[in-house]
């Protein structure tokens, strides 16, 4: 072989080398992140309600916020909320308000459930969040008599968090949109439910 | 590595008429045969490495490379907040750190141009205008890649922040429920949105929250998205 098709060659393996490495660091990049909102969402885990991670500034300036978030909507304050199902399932409980709310649950991969305050019963939304075995336990002890009318929700794995978003349609309702985006409760439920 | 060197003089033919003609490509060849396999092969790995992690880098730095729907000047990303989203929006998710608008929520709308496809210059003026695709509300805003560091604020002198976006609520409508929005450097009457100040290229992004469309996107071909026309370019 030429030296010039050594060359080549070396340079088509680089090539397809690069490829590979491409391919390897996208894929990679979910699992070795720490930036990540998974991740940040961690230090939230001890909190009952959700804590503000970018607040409305439709009208004066800003409120304190958790600023990681990259550019978010300025007319929308979000709020975050860790869990972890290993001590049981978590209630979340949003009290809605005349603004409107998004609530969307996220896993490791990407959000798998969101719903608006339009689903509120008497101004209160209420989830629960339980993986498939405590779903099955629940299910087991239930009481025949007696009608459950929680939501519930089986996640795909233990870990995740909960996202708030509340509009500010005005710039007088920035504060309101802060206050409801930081009071979204997420306890975990009691066992004798 | 001694034997490769020792073959590769036999192994090699005459020059070919090709490699006359090109002197500096034969010295170059001539140089690579010195340097023989071992420098190949670090070659090799050394552009895999490079271009792989600098490709990957440059694919994943903030803007989503593939996944939205374009409508006219408009490019929609149903795909972001759902489960399937492509492993690019996951690693771009990761390293920003974004919450991303899930199906359910809403839907994200991103214009880089107008509706001729020429990229938003920030020295002209602009109308945004029509109707948006069914929602409860709807935000628009305009970013810009690199803002203008806020002013100090001085004692009672300091003037409110520029505006950055509207809100479907507080948008000034026509009498058949149609809005204008004039995106211009000076001021407009109507709907002003003052251009960014700043470094980097302009971006026109549409939130509709609560809206059906994030089920299909059929339905904004449908429904239509609001027109981007450059009107007045100094």
């Amino acid at each position: 072989m030429t030296p010039l098709g050594r060359f080549v060659l070396a340079t088509l393996c680089g090539l397809v080398l690069a490829g590979l490495v491409h391919v390897a660091t996208v894929l990679a990049i979910p699992y070795l992140s720490t930036g990540d909102a998974f991740a940040r969402s961690r230090t939230t885990l001890a909190n009952d309600t959700s804590v503000l991670v970018h607040a409305a500034e439709t009208g004066g300036p800003a409120e304190a916020a958790e600023g990681w978030l990259p550019r978010q909507d300025p007319a929308v304050a979000v709020g975050i909320c860790a869990y972890d199902l290993d001590d049981g399932p978590v209630r979340i409980t949003a009290e809605t308000g005349p603004l409107l709310e998004t609530i969307a649950l996220h896993g490791r991969n990407g959000a798998y459930y969101a719903i608006t305050d339009q689903a509120a019963l008497r101004g209160t939304v209420e989830l629960v969040i339980m993986t498939k075995r405590q779903f099955d336990e629940a299910l087991a002890t239930a009481d025949e008599d007696e009608r459950n009318r929680d939501v519930r929700i089986i996640a795909p794995s233990r870990e995740g968090f909960v996202s708030v978003r509340v509009l500010a349609a005005l710039p007088s309702q920035q504060a309101q949109a802060n206050e409801a985006a930081r009071s979204v409760s997420c306890t975990i439920d009691g066992p004798d439910e | 590595m001694l034997i490769e060197k020792a073959a590769l003089p036999a192994s090699g033919r005459a020059p070919s008429p090709g490699l006359r003609l090109r002197p500096r490509l034969l010295r170059g060849a001539l140089r690579l045969r010195r340097v023989g396999t071992v420098g190949l092969v670090v070659y090799a790995l050394g552009l895999g490495a490079v271009l792989g992690l600098a490709s990957a880098n440059w694919a994943t730095r903030g803007r989503y490379p593939f996944g939205g729907v374009v409508l006219n000047a408009w490019t929609a990303w149903p795909k972001i907040g759902a489960r399937d989203a492509d492993p690019y929006v996951r690693a771009i998710h990761a390293r920003t750190g974004e919450v991303p608008l899930a199906l359910g929520e809403g839907l994200l709308l991103t214009a880089l141009t107008d509706d001729d496809g020429r990229r938003l210059d920030p020295s002209c003026r602009y109308r945004i205008a029509g109707a948006t695709p069914p929602a409860r509300a709807w935000t628009l805003t305009v970013e810009r890649g690199r803002h203008a560091a806020p002013a100090e604020p001085q004692a009672g002198t300091a003037p409110p922040p520029p505006r950055t976006g509207f809100t479907s609520t507080e948008v000034l409508r026509d009498r058949d429920g149609r809005f204008a929005v004039a995106l211009s450097p000076d001021v407009q009457p109507g709907n002003w949105l003052p251009m960014p100040a700043g470094e980097g290229s302009i971006r026109l992004v549409l939130r509709l929250y609560d809206t059906p469309v994030a089920a299909s996107t059929g339905v904004l071909e449908r429904e239509g998205v609001p027109s981007i026309t450059r009107e007045v370019c100094p």
